[in-house]
């Protein structure tokens, strides 16, 4: 991955990460403030039936005392006070005063509570109401919650009693409304809330106790369990319905008992708010978040792709140089643009590389001043050699003239056999030389490294086991399988009949001449060892310096030469080597050379001419 | 009687003519038609097909007895219809009848020339036509009897001789139980539904039949016990809920069901009232509402009408020598209501409400039918 697809993953993985953050941000607090807000309305709402509950028993109780009041009522409680009155004359009365009243619960009683006419349960009368006389204050204690048998059953009404006293008897009027869905539909509920009612009739919880302002509440049994727990510990509570897995029909209930006059629990009143809005709410943001997300996304591409390119140009073109400088293009500079960390860098890859470039000038000229010195060396060497006989040879010829004429012919015969002999060595000598200045380009084809390495060795069998020579024994470790490689053969070849004859002169004792051959993704491996006495570490090191050689008669050409193949060849040569153990070449060659540039070709050509 | 007296007696009509105007006012006279309104509605007067309600019955019996000459000791009318004091002129089954005089009836034509009977009007309305002289005669519902006197209508209330009682129907679970059904008898509070459902009109029943019948009905207990019915009631393991049928178009069954309902309750039991169609018979009640008219004052007579209804359902056959003295017909009646399989609550009285024309009326007199032969209508005052 480049640094500007870094870079840019880097770039929209912040913008991504950004984006997101604010979605889940805006949502929570969406969700935060709308939970507020529902349960703002929810204590509103609760408030707002805890005025209206008001109102009815002030309304309640206004109209009951009305009913008292009135002259009918008074007419029956003075009849009633008289002796042996009859009071069947008025079984029918609470009927028809509590339609005039609007009550949907009204009893009169006896002095004794004795029921003398009911309208929700008009066949109790001459039954008790027991508390009704066991109180006096009734006018104080206002209207109150309580269980209401009727003829469809026990109901919860909202009642008030009050008392007509003539003498020392007493005419109750006990009347009140019925707590139920006519009483929901009274409260104003704002949109996505709903109020329900629960009427604690029974002794345990029924659905149909539970009414809205329609009637008995669908998945009523849904509210068992915090209705249970209510009927328990009656408390102001709130609680969570999830009516499907949907998040969307979730429900928060705010729960308020209803108490009764001795604080039993009667009913309770449940505002539900839904969960719909705020979840859709939500759900708008996060597609909103996502189409800002893809909408930023794709514009923080566009942004972030030029950002990182006009970020990473600088960083590209130092890349660039240094790898230019890489292929030995020594001259590469980088453009250096303002004044921050990368033109910095830019300036010192530029210093870098001039100082390099001065340095392999100098370098360079070094090398070339100790080849020539050793060249010099090697020639005066070599040359001294052979000329110190012809030297000898034309003394001997000049005092076998003056000296011995007689001989002068014999003398002249063995002279200039020597003479030839010696000019011949001389030419060798040259033409070595010569030969290393010349080496070819390769001819690059196929080469199968297996079959080159036996030829090798077949062609030196003769000498490994030469009569008057310690036997040299070979062993050929060649992989099956290796690939053939794109390669100049004579030029291998010559490489390595150089590190054969090299490890035979290594090996004036005999011993073990061991080649090996491996490969690896189409690449070859050749290993060359000897069993010889090895070499030090300092002759390691120049080992392949042109002219250096560790033999008495050595050209210091053969090492040199192999290197240049191998690099020819786009390979790398190295030397392992243990003092009494032995000495190993390792050559690695690709399966296809490097092509080389057309200034490194010229470069190679110039200083092959040189 | 009278009307054989006065036919006698035109011969003196001058005389009397000349009595003055209060006398006048006072002396029967022929002519007129008698308004008749009754709840009930009758469609056909064959008394060999049935009726729906035992309302619809007696009233059929009640209009049949003006067309026939005379019942037999079993119930049965005797000689040809039109043989009795009126003959039926128009019949609109269902909704009006009108009979007209028989000139030729034996005991002499009646005063009036025809009685018009308008069938299926409401209470309220009937009470109504009385007090606005749109009728001369009305049924009344015995509570409405103390509401109509206190508004100023002539009533006329007949000895108490129709028992309302409730009867188990055989094979309900819940009316196989004898504890069930006494618990239910013991908790009735029978005196509040005389005086407060009633309005103090009847009697209550503890017995098949009244006081002034039989002399014995003061043995039978109309009290409740409200007590001994919750100890009955805790004792019974099974399910103690039973389903009391009325007719959906009897107001007063209606509001004794409801009473009883409620006795039940405090008593420790479980009455639901359901409502049932007239005439369909009650599928899901465990009980139901009977109403029995005596069909005569004497008590072994009423007794064995009785037992000749009530027989499948109490498991009670007419002793085949017919009780005459008191003790057998009271043992007689014990037994039957000892298995509690009819529980008696009231007796009732036939109530009439009476226009400002109708002279010489008599309340009917137990297992007769209207007096409509003897009346006559005089000016409006």
């Amino acid at each position: 991955m480049t640094f500007r697809t870094k870079l840019f993953v880097v770039f929209m993985l912040a913008l991504l990460l950004s984006v997101a953050i604010v979605a889940v941000g805006v949502a929570a607090v969406t969700r935060r403030a709308f939970q507020d807000s529902n349960r703002t309305h929810s204590e509103a709402l609760v408030a707002q039936f805890e005025r209206e509950f008001e109102r009815h028993k002030q309304d309640i109780a206004h109209r009951v005392q009305g009913i008292a009041d009135a002259e009918a009522t008074v007419r029956m409680a003075i009849d009633l006070s008289r002796p042996k009155a009859d009071v069947s004359v008025y079984v029918n009365d609470a009927r028809g005063v509590s339609e005039s009243h609007q009550l949907d619960f009204l009893d009169f009683a006896g002095d004794d509570g004795s029921i003398i006419s009911s309208n929700e349960l008009p066949a109790r009368f001459g039954y008790k109401i027991d508390w009704l006389a066991q109180r006096q204050d009734w006018a104080a204690l206002g209207a109150f919650l309580r269980k209401v048998d009727t003829q469809d059953g026990p109901a919860l009404g909202l009642m008030s009693v009050s008392v007509v006293r003539v003498g020392d008897k007493n005419l109750y009027v006990f009347g009140g409304e019925r707590l139920g869905k006519d009483f929901l539909a009274s409260l104003v509920l704002p949109s996505g809330m709903r109020a329900l009612l629960y009427m604690n009739l029974d002794t345990n919880f029924q659905p149909a106790d539970l009414v809205d302002e329609s009637g008995p509440v669908t998945d009523g049994e849904r509210f068992a369990e915090f209705i249970e727990q209510e009927r328990e510990h009656p408390a102001e509570h709130v609680f969570h319905i999830a009516w499907t897995p949907d998040a969307v029909s979730g429900e928060s209930f705010h729960l308020l008992p209803l108490l009764g006059r001795q604080g039993e629990l009667l009913g309770a009143l449940l505002v539900g708010s839904s969960d719909r809005e705020v979840v859709m709410l939500e759900r708008r943001i996060i597609w909103l978040a996502a189409g800002v997300a893809a909408m930023g996304l794709l514009l923080g591409l566009l942004l972030s792709w030029w950002g990182a390119a006009r970020v990473t140009r600088p960083v590209r073109k130092l890349a660039e140089g240094a790898r230019e400088v890489s292929e030995g293009n020594w001259s590469a500079r980088v453009e250096v643009r303002g004044r921050n960390e990368i033109a910095q860098l830019a300036k010192a890859f530029n210093r870098m590389t001039e100082q390099l470039s001065e340095q392999r000038e100098r370098l360079v000229q070094a090398e070339r001043v100790a080849a020539w010195r050793e060249l010099a060396r090697r020639l005066a060497h070599e040359l001294k050699n052979p000329l110190f006989p012809l030297e000898t040879t034309v003394e001997n010829l000049q005092r076998a003239k003056e000296q011995s004429p007689e001989q002068f012919e014999e003398v002249f015969r063995e002279s200039t056999g020597i003479l030839l002999s010696e000019i011949e060595n001389l030419k060798k000598i040259v033409g070595r030389f010569s030969d290393f200045a010349k080496m070819p380009q390769p001819e690059i084809g196929p080469v199968n490294l297996n079959e080159t390495v036996r030829s090798i060795v077949k062609l030196f069998e003769s000498q490994f086991g030469a009569v008057g020579r310690p036997p040299i024994t070979p062993e050929l470790h060649l992989e099956d399988g290796l690939p053939a490689i794109q390669a100049d053969e004579a030029l291998l070849r010559r490489a390595i009949e150089n590190l054969v004859l090299n490890a035979m002169d290594a090996m004036p004792a005999g011993g073990v001449l061991m080649l090996r051959t491996t490969h690896e993704n189409g690449d070859v491996d050749l290993e060359v060892s000897d069993t010889g006495s090895g070499l030090t570490p300092e002759e390691c090191d120049r080992l392949f310096t042109p002219y250096y050689t560790t033999k008495q008669h050595g050209t210091g050409l053969g090492l040199a030469i192999v290197q240049s193949v191998v690099s020819d060849h786009g390979g790398r040569i190295s030397v392992e080597s243990e003092s009494g153990v032995g000495t190993s070449f390792h050559i690695h060659l690709p399966a296809k050379p490097p092509v080389r540039s057309p200034s490194a070709v010229a470069e190679l050509a110039s200083s092959n001419g040189e | 009687m009278l009307r054989r007296l006065v036919a006698s007696s035109l011969a003196v009509a001058a005389v009397l003519a000349t009595a003055g105007p209060v006398e006048s006012a006072r002396r029967p006279k022929y002519g007129g038609t008698l308004r008749v309104e009754i709840g009930a509605v009758v469609r056909s007067l064959d008394p060999t097909t049935g009726t729906a309600t035992a309302e619809e019955a007696a009233a059929r019996d009640e209009i049949n007895s003006l067309l026939y000459e005379g019942r037999s000791q079993e119930g049965a009318y005797t000689g040809a219809i039109g043989s009795g004091p009126f003959r039926l002129a128009e019949w609109e089954p269902g909704r009006r009848a009108v009979v007209v005089a028989n000139e030729t009836f034996q005991e002499g034509r009646p005063f009036l020339d025809s009685v018009e009977i308008r069938m299926g009007r409401a209470a309220p309305d009937r009470l109504l036509d009385i007090e606005l002289d749109r009728a001369d005669v009305a049924e009344i519902p015995p509570e409405e009897v103390r509401r109509a006197a206190e508004r100023g209508v002539r009533v006329s209330v007949s000895l108490a001789d129709e028992l309302v009682a409730i009867v188990f129907v055989p094979g309900r679970s819940a009316a196989e139980d004898v504890r069930s059904r006494e618990a239910l008898s013991r908790s009735i509070d029978r005196a509040a539904i005389v005086n407060f459902i009633l309005q103090k009109q009847g009697e209550p029943a503890g017995g098949l039949l009244p006081q002034w019948s039989s002399g014995t009905a003061f043995l039978f207990s109309t009290a409740s016990d409200t007590a001994e019915a919750r100890n009955i009631w805790s004792e019974i393991s099974g399910p103690r809920r039973i389903v009391l049928g009325y007719d959906a178009g009897d107001s007063l069954e209606q509001s004794i069901a409801e009473r009883i309902a409620v006795d039940a309750r405090e008593a420790g039991g479980s009455v639901t009232v359901v409502a049932t169609k007239p005439g369909a018979g009650s599928l899901n009640a465990d009980a139901r509402f009977v109403r029995l008219r005596m069909a005569s004052p004497d008590p072994r007579e009423a007794l064995e009408r009785y037992i000749a209804t009530l027989g499948p359902i109490v498991g009670v056959t007419a002793d085949p020598a017919p009780a005459a003295m008191p003790q057998q017909i009271y043992d007689q009646e014990r037994a039957i209501v000892s298995t509690y399989r009819i529980v008696p609550l009231v007796w009732l009285p036939r109530a009439y409400g009476l226009g400002t024309r109708v002279r010489d009326w008599k309340a009917p007199a137990t297992g007769a039918g209207w007096p409509f032969a003897d009346l006559w209508l005089g000016e409006v005052p």
